[in-house]
Order: C-alpha cells, then sequence, then structure tokens
C-alpha cells in the first residue's frame, strides 16, 4: 500500500542529499569534520588508499588507509564511471536504509500484532512504518553523514539489511549481510546472536528450535565471513590489510579526535595501564551482548536497537553516524516512548553538544583560545546524552514487561528490588 | 758480563723490531690539511678548514678484513666502521642556514641544519642493527642526541645520496651499490656547540697543538652566522682503474664569520677572525697550505705577508685568481691579513643567484591539516634534471594524492613533462617516515612548485617534547643535481685545482631547504587523571546502570509490603 508519505518521503531525501552534495563548502567542510568522519571512515583516506592501490603502491602498508578492501575495489569501480557516481550511491543507500526501516517497521508491527498490550495501547496505533523512515532520513545527523562521504553508511546499510532480512526469516542473508558489516567495521559482529533470536523466534516455518538456529546461523556467519577475508587477501595480495584495519580500531593507533571517549582517554593514558584499559573499553562494548540477550530475549529487535547504541558509544572511533543508525532504529520500538523519563534532558544533551562541539573544535584547533578539553568535554555531554538515553530504553523494556505481566500493580509505585 | 752482552741484546732488539717497522711503513697514512679563505658577495667570509686523512685499504688484515694497524687514521673512527660495516658515511653537523642566494654553492656538501648522518652500510643480516649501533656509537663519539635516528626518523632513498667514494662518478655508482645500502637519518632539532667540536678535534693528528687546526677556537667558531663541522669517510681509487683504494677520511669546518658586523669594514686577519695565529704546520702533514680565493680587482685590497704562489685563471672557469701559502716553508707564525681599500662596506642591493635553488614552506593555518610547499628555482637557460628528495616524519600524514607539480606562470606545462620518476614510501605511524623522492626535469628559468597536503597526528601525551607548543622539527628537502663547473661553486673547485687533482667539468650540487616547524595539537598536560576519572565515571554510569536493570526485578513499594506486614503482626498479636 502506498500512502502519500512513501511518495514524498524517499524522493525529497534523495534530491536534499544530492543538492547538498552538490554545494562544494558543505560537502568539502563534512567530510573533514572530525565529528562526521574518523579515520577508519573518512573518504580523502579511502582516496588516498585507492591512489596508492592504483598506482600499485602496497595499499595497507601505511598509517593513513584503515578500510575493508571491499571498499577499494567497489570506490575504484565507482570512480571509474562518472563524477556523479558517489553522490548518487551514497544518497541512493541512505535513501535505501530508510526503506529498509520500514521493511523493519512493518514486519516488528506484524509479529507484535498478537502480542501481550497494555490496556492503554490496545486504542492506539502504532507509529506509521513511513514516519520511522522520514525521521531517519531527515534526522541531521544522518544527512550530515551521508554527505561528508564518510563509508561508515555501508556498515549503516548492512546492519538494517540483516535485521530486515532476520525477521523474514532468511538466514543465510541476514548472516551475509551482518557479516559484510562485522567485516567492514567489526564491531556489528556483536549484532549476531540477536539476529539468531529474531529468526528462531519469528520465522514462518518454526520447525527448527532456537540451539539448531544458533547453530546454522553461526555457521552461515562464520563461513561467509572467511569467504570475504580470503577474497580480500586475493584483492590485496597480503594478509597486512587485517592488522591495519581490525589492528587500528583494536589497538587504537589512530589518536584522532571524534566523538567517543577513547581518543582522549588513550592520548592522556600513562603508558604502563594502556593495554589494560584499552582491554577494559573494548570489553564494555561487547560485554552486554549475552545478558540483553537472556533477559530482553522476547524482543530481539529491540536488543539490537540497544546494541548500535552500545556501538555508537563504546566502539573505538564512533562518529554521529552510528549515532543516526541507533536513532533510525529507536522509533521501530515506539510503544516504549511512554515510559521515557529523561527525554527533555536527553533531548537537550544532544543540542547542547550538536552546537558546543563544532565552536570548541574551533577555539582549540584554529583560534587557539581553548585547550583540548573544551572539546574532550563536549565528547563527554554528548556520551553522557547517549549513556542516560540507553539505561531509559532498557528500562523502559522492564517497565513495560513488568507492566503487562503484572496488570493489577499499575497506578500503584513500583521499584527495583 | 752483563755490558758484554749489550750489542747482542740490541741486535735482537733490532731484529725484533725490524719486521713492526718495516709493517708501519708499509702503511702508506697521509695527512694534508687545508684552509680556504673566501670573502663572499655579501661582505661575510667564508673559512673553510678541511683535513683529509689517507689510508692504504691494502693495510686490512687478510685475516678478518679489519683495520689491524693505526697511523694517521683514528682509531675510534676505523674500529666504528669496521664493527658496523659502513662503507661510507657522512656526519654532519650544521648550525645556521646557508644562503645559497648570497653565498653560492657551500663547499661542503651536507648543509641541512642540525645533525644529518647518511651511509652506505654493507648488505648484511645484521644491517638494521648495525644503524642503529652505528647512530648509537657515533653519539657517544661526538657527544650529540644521534641516538634519537632510530626507526622513525631512518630512510633509505633510492635517487638521492648516491655513493660518493671510489670512482667519484654519479652516474658510475652501480659498482659502488653491490652490496650496500644506504641509510640517512637528520636531526633538525640538535644543537651544534663545544661539546661536539671537541671529539671532531681529537680525531686530528695534531689535534689542536699545531697547524692549521690551532685556529679552530670554539669561542669564536659560534659566534658566526652559519657553522658546519662534518666528517666523510669514503673509499678511494688511487689510480685510474681502481685497481687499489684507499680510505679517505675528510673532516671539514666551515664557517661564515661576518667582519663588516664589527667595524663596518670587511678587513679581517686571523687574529681577528680566530683570536689566534698559526705557529706552524702540523708535522706530519703532506700538505698543510692556507688558500685565499681573491676578488678579481687586485687594487682593492692589500693581503699581508704576501703568498708563497698565486694560481690565475688557470681554469676555464676559475675567474679569480687564488693565494696560496704553504705552510710548511713558513718558520714565522702566520697571522694572514686583509685590508681593502674602502670606507665603510656598502652591501650590495643584487646578488648573483645560483643556477638551482629551493625553498620550502608551510601552507594552511590551524592545528588540524596544512601543506607543505617547495619551490625550485632553475636560472639556466636549458632544462634541469633534478632528483628531489623529502622525508617527513610520520606525524605529518601527507595525502599522496594531493601531490602537485607545476610550475609558475606556465601552467600549460604538464605535470607529466616536469616529473620524470616518482618514488614514494608511505608512514606507519611511529615506525617509519614518510619518503618522497621525485626525479623532475626542470624548465628552463622557470619556478617549480611541488606541493602536497598533509593532516597533523594528535600524539600521546608522553610523545611530545617537554617543550610541546614550540611545535616539532621537520628536516629539509634535498635537491641533488649535476652542475657544470661555474662561478657559484667556485670554492669546491678551488681546493681540488690546488691539490693539482683534475676539476671535474661537471659537479654533483646536493641544495638543502629550510628547515620546518611544524605545530601539533597538544592535549592538556595537567590532565591525565582528571580524564581518568571523568571517562571512567561515565563508563561506569553506563554499565553500572545498565547491569543494575538487567539483574534487578521491579516490585510494589514499601507501602503495600509494609501494610501485609502489620496485617501479619496483627494476626499474630490476635492469636497471641
Amino acid at each position: 500500500m502506498m500512502t502519500r508519505k512513501a511518495i514524498l518521503i524517499p524522493p525529497l531525501a534523495f534530491i536534499l542529499r544530492i543538492v547538498l552534495f552538490n554545494i562544494p563548502t558543505i560537502a568539502d567542510t563534512l567530510a573533514t569534520r572530525v565529528e562526521v568522519v574518523t579515520p577508519i571512515t573518512s573518504f580523502k583516506r579511502l582516496t588516498e588508499g585507492l591512489y596508492l592501490y592504483e598506482n600499485s603502491v602496497p595499499p595497507y602498508d601505511n598509517g593513513i588507509f584503515h578500510q575493508a578492501p571491499f571498499l577499494l575495489v567497489l570506490f575504484s569501480a565507482l570512480t571509474s564511471l562518472s563524477p556523479l557516481a558517489i553522490p548518487i550511491v551514497y544518497a541512493g543507500v541512505d535513501t535505501f536504509i530508510g526503506y529498509a526501516l520500514v521493511v523493519i517497521t512493518q514486519m516488528k508491527q506484524k509479529n507484535y500484532a498478537n502480542a501481550p498490550k497494555l490496556e492503554v495501547e490496545k486504542e492506539m496505533a502504532p507509529i506509521d512504518p513511513w514516519t520511522v523512515a522520514a525521521l531517519y532520513l531527515f534526522n541531521p545527523l544522518t544527512i550530515l553523514s551521508c554527505v561528508s562521504k564518510s563509508t561508515l553508511i555501508f556498515t549503516n546499510l548492512s546492519v538494517v539489511l540483516s535485521v530486515a532480512l532476520a525477521l523474514k526469516g532468511d538466514a543465510i542473508y541476514s548472516m551475509f549481510w551482518v557479516a559484510i558489516a562485522s567485516y567492514l567495521s567489526f564491531y556489528p559482529a556483536m549484532l549476531m546472536p540477536a539476529l539468531v533470536l529474531i529468526i528462531s523466534k519469528w520465522t514462518p516455518s518454526n520447525n527448527s528450535t532456537l540451539v539448531k538456529q544458533a547453530r546454522a546461523s553461526t555457521f552461515y556467519f562464520v563461513a561467509w565471513l572467511a569467504l570475504f577475508l580470503i577474497s580480500s587477501r586475493i584483492l590485496v595480495g597480503s594478509w597486512d590489510y587485517l592488522y591495519s584495519t581490525y589492528g587500528t580500531i583494536l589497538c587504537l593507533t589512530d589518536l584522532t579526535p571524534n566523538v567517543g571517549m577513547f581518543w582522549y582517554f588513550f592520548i592522556e593514558m600513562f603508558d604502563q595501564f594502556r593495554n589494560f584499559f584499552l582491554v577494559v573499553f573494548q570489553l564494555h562494548a561487547f560485554i552486554f551482548v549475552a545478558p540483553l540477550c537472556i533477559k530482553i530475549r522476547e524482543h530481539p529487535v529491540f536488543v539490537i536497537i540497544v546494541l548500535s547504541g552500545m556501538m555508537s558509544i563504546l566502539k573505538s572511533y564512533p562518529s554521529v553516524g552510528d549515532a543516526a543508525l541507533f536513532l533510525g532504529l529507536l522509533p521501530v520500538h515506539d510503544e516504549l516512548f511512554k515510559y521515557a523519563r529523561y527525554g527533555f534532558l536527553v533531548t537537550n544533551l544532544y543540542l547542547y553538544s550538536a552546537a558546543l562541539a563544532p565552536i570548541f573544535w574551533h577555539l582549540w584547533i584554529y583560534a587557539g583560545s581553548g585547550n583540548a578539553n573544551f572539546f574532550y568535554a563536549i565528547t563527554l555531554v554528548y556520551n553522557l546524552g547517549q549513556v542516560l538515553l540507553l539505561i531509559d530504553l532498557v528500562y523502559a523494556v522492564l517497565r513495560r514487561s513488568y507492566d503487562i505481566a503484572n496488570p493489577h500493580t499499575i497506578g500503584k509505585e513500583v521499584v527495583h528490588k | 758480563m752483563p755490558w758484554k752482552k749489550l750489542p747482542s741484546c740490541i741486535l735482537l732488539l733490532l731484529a725484533l723490531a725490524y719486521p713492526v717497522q718495516s709493517k708501519l711503513s708499509s702503511q702508506k697514512d697521509s695527512f694534508q690539511e687545508d684552509l680556504l679563505i673566501s670573502p663572499l658577495k655579501d661582505g661575510k667570509l667564508l673559512a673553510h678548514f678541511q683535513f683529509t686523512t689517507l689510508v692504504d685499504a691494502g693495510g686490512l688484515d687478510e685475516k678478518d678484513g679489519r683495520y689491524a694497524h693505526y697511523g694517521l687514521f683514528p682509531k675510534s673512527i676505523g674500529q666504528i666502521i669496521d664493527h658496523h660495516r659502513v662503507q661510507e658515511l657522512h656526519l654532519t653537523f650544521t648550525q645556521g642556514r646557508w644562503q645559497y642566494e648570497d653565498w653560492g654553492y657551500p663547499v661542503a656538501q651536507s648543509a641541512g641544519t642540525g645533525v644529518e648522518l647518511w651511509a652506505w652500510m654493507k648488505l648484511d643480516d645484521s644491517i638494521e642493527s648495525n644503524w642503529r649501533s652505528l647512530t648509537n656509537t657515533l653519539s657517544g663519539l661526538f657527544c650529540a642526541s644521534l641516538n634519537f635516528i632510530d626507526g622513525t626518523l631512518t630512510s633509505q632513498p633510492e635517487l638521492s645520496f648516491r655513493p660518493e667514494g671510489a670512482k667519484n662518478s654519479y652516474n658510475h655508482d652501480e659498482r659502488m651499490r653491490e652490496g650496500a645500502e644506504v641509510r640517512y637519518g637528520i636531526l633538525p632539532h640538535e644543537n651544534v656547540c663545544t661539546e661536539n667540536l671537541t671529539p671532531w678535534i681529537k680525531l686530528l693528528p695534531c689535534k689542536s697543538k699545531a697547524g692549521i687546526a690551532t685556529l679552530l677556537n670554539a669561542h669564536k667558531l659560534y659566534d658566526t652566522n652559519y657553522h658546519s663541522m662534518a666528517i666523510h669517510i669514503r673509499p678511494v681509487c688511487q689510480d685510474a682503474n681502481c685497481t687499489s683504494q684507499s680510505l679517505e677520511l675528510v673532516q671539514t669546518v666551515t664557517s661564515v664569520l661576518d667582519p663588516v658586523r664589527e667595524s663596518g669594514r670587511r678587513d679581517w686577519s686571523f687574529s681577528s677572525l680566530f683570536g689566534r695565529e698559526i705557529q706552524s704546520a702540523c708535522p706530519v702533514s703532506d700538505r698543510s697550505a692556507v688558500t685565499v680565493l681573491l676578488p678579481s680587482e687586485q687594487h682593492e685590497y692589500q693581503l699581508t705577508p704576501s703568498y708563497d704562489t698565486i694560481i690565475e685563471r688557470t681554469a676555464a672557469q676559475v675567474e679569480r685568481p687564488i693565494a696560496v701559502y704553504n705552510l710548511s716553508q713558513h718558520t714565522e707564525p702566520l697571522n694572514l691579513q686583509m685590508t681593502w681599500n674602502e670606507g665603510e662596506f656598502s652591501y650590495p642591493l643584487q646578488t648573483s643567484k645560483p643556477r638551482v635553488y629551493a625553498h620550502k614552506y608551510m601552507t594552511g593555518y590551524g592545528h588540524e591539516r596544512g601543506g607543505v610547499t617547495v619551490n625550485i628555482f632553475n636560472n639556466m637557460n636549458e632544462s634541469q634534471d633534478i632528483s628531489y628528495f623529502d622525508s617527513v616524519p610520520w606525524f605529518l600524514k601527507l595525502y599522496l594524492h594531493t601531490l602537485e607539480v607545476s610550475v609558475l606562470g606556465k601552467d600549460h606545462i604538464d605535470q607529466n613533462d616536469i616529473v620524470q620518476d616518482l618514488y614514494y614510501q608511505p608512514a606507519v605511524d611511529r615506525s617509519r617516515p614518510q619518503v618522497l623522492e621525485m626525479k623532475l626535469r626542470l624548465p628552463p628559468d622557470s619556478v617549480t612548485a611541488v606541493s602536497i597536503e598533509f593532516d597533523k597526528v594528535f600524539l600521546k601525551y608522553t610523545e611530545h617534547r617537554p617543550d610541546a607548543n614550540r611545535g616539532f622539527d621537520v628536516g629539509p628537502a634535498v635537491i641533488t643535481t649535476l652542475l657544470p663547473a661555474g662561478d657559484d661553486n667556485l670554492a669546491s673547485t678551488v681546493l681540488e685545482l690546488v691539490t693539482n687533482r683534475d676539476t671535474p667539468t661537471r659537479q654533483n650540487i646536493k641544495v638543502y631547504t629550510e628547515i620546518l616547524l611544524a605545530s601539533l595539537p597538544t592535549p592538556d598536560f595537567s590532565m591525565p587523571y582528571n580524564v581518568i576519572t571523568l571517562t571512567c565515571t561515565v563508563i561506569a554510569l553506563f554499565f553500572g546502570s545498565i547491569f543494575n536493570l538487567l539483574i534487578r526485578g521491579f516490585s510494589v513499594t514499601e507501602d503495600e509490603v509494609d501494610e501485609k506486614k502489620h496485617e501479619n503482626k496483627d494476626e499474630i498479636s490476635n492469636s497471641s
């Protein structure tokens, strides 16, 4: 069913992006902003890697290029087509992510149609899937990330595709896309268990148990990943790329600032404790995968949302593009919003950091009237906002489940125990 | 009677001494000392000291290929090059910048500000550790921070820094390159002072006790516009066919002094320049000569005492007469004095520019990114081939795809017509620098601009220098070219003329650009504890809250529980 929204939103989003791509001051400025691009997603660095690759200099034996070999091949093909190809691909991919969110929302709503609900929810219609797409496509963070030509967009595409395909019960291709996402930026590997939950919970042919499904999916995932890694080895001719891409992500060799918490922490860290804290920080990104999958196993799509939120806080090189994916997935579980307690605070923290991050960056790097602490403070506020939002969400889902299970407690004061 | 045995004892001693004597005498060490003085066009005065020690390479021990006996050749140097399997070594300490546009080309070729070390090392499994050990050893020997030339500063030039030894010819270095590799490192920040000069003087056979080296007065030598001190070790051929080789150690000190600064006149004497006179030649020297490159107009000056010999316009390329003082013929102390027949020196408004020179500068602003541009000037009427070498430390991340080579004012010339060959080694963080080398063909009468962009790296706080806000020094670009001998590189031909060597018609010239200062973004150095605390607080808030939510369940509030308890209590009290 094509509504008016459906006809309007994708073309509008596409045209908006194409227009922004054609304003060079905006596109060029965004391509170098630390908030939007990171050393592992920068298009300028990709261009350098591509230039080295095409001039038969080993592209991974340097401190500049840290992106996956498939991107080299993809952009090698794109640049040979036409100068218009790259903006069209970026705008198209972003619009397609919007469409994938529509599919995810529709599937989720269909699966939840018969799920137990609160009394108040019974009269309310769930969110229009195209509103979810619009919230993603016209989110300023999404637009900034897209126009900056950050290669993170391909990771985001792979993540939403894997979720959409998992909801459709297609284990092989869901695992294909999550393997692509893991291959491109490592962290999405943590989504794999939650995807298995989705597949086994809502598969139309519900003849396989969770254990069987997990075994099969793990096999697909490992097989796809091995295929990608081996074909990359064949493409670039050596295993150097492993250290240059995943090594950089794990060991944090490039300390260029971003919106995350790693860079300043490891600039300032004492050398003796650097490795210890690297392990601790990287562990934090993955530590809640199992607990979430167990505790909130009834809402696996929600687990995906929370994990993508955790990635956008705790990956080593986060950017606003990660937050864009997280915030884009958020409205899929719109029924939780009424439980959110910190909405106003979180909104303000986002706005506050969005306004002050470019100013403080300018004060530190260009004006010289501020120092590194200014920008660091803003990243801290931004991450505090994201952490509060995550806490709020997890609280909301648990509290709602409690209320559904215990309708008699509604109206009474409920506490943690 | 013991005295009866004396003649036989002497005979025995003589017999024992004979082979040693013959062995020593078979080793043909030779030592030459030279001082070249040349008034420069802007009133400055160039004083170039050169001490050459030659040792017969036949003196090699047959067994292990090492020098076993040392005469005039300094043992400390001999052992270093033996132990580290060095074929050729060039170490230069420079303070100040050589002004190519005012002074022409320098006599000593290496002139990059700071300490520059490059060596051809014999190919070996342990070449890397040999190089590391060499820098550390030289660091100890010359009291310099050469040990900081580690992997992050060492490069292997492919086109520049060819061997200078053996055939003495730039184009015929294949034989020298066989089984050897070059290593190059520069410390642009290094200061040069007395503590480096003292060990350098100790390598001379006469130290600074006799000969020309007595003039090396540190107080005066460092009070100059430019100062450079070097040792060059290279194998040289003894004959045309190069059947036998010698090892040559050339020690140089080059100073550009400024007599005009003190008196307004260009007059100078040894005592005014160095505060000393030359008492005598070094007794072990084969040749000990002071050479003065005279102005072409004879009525302009007086030179006392008068010279022993004069070489006038012998070679086509030398337009000026050369006065030579042979120190071994002088019994009196020599206090050379030159007086100009003029009042105050008036600075020339225009200087004759050298044929090829270059300038390097930074572009851009802010601590985030920037660019480097090198302008290469060719003042000749014909196109000129040059080799361009630039080693940029890893903390400036060059983007090769932004490299642009253009001729200023001549936009129609294509980049590919200028760049004949390009060699690029990208940097790896914390382990090696970028090396950019190009063969360029400079169009006639042109300024060629080589520009490239870079990102500045955010360093860990422990990687910054103690004076972090001063910035980091970035070494010079080096341009190597083969030029016909001419007026702007007169000085280097002079010594060869004086020593009756063949003066080559084309000469290998190295032009060093300025060193640059790159200011990198700095963290707040007082913040480690604060950052650890604040970041960990956010992480702990995240972990603690989520953990809390996941492991605890919900329940209705205390009130209702209390009510239930009260009810229970009532029941109990009732029942009792």
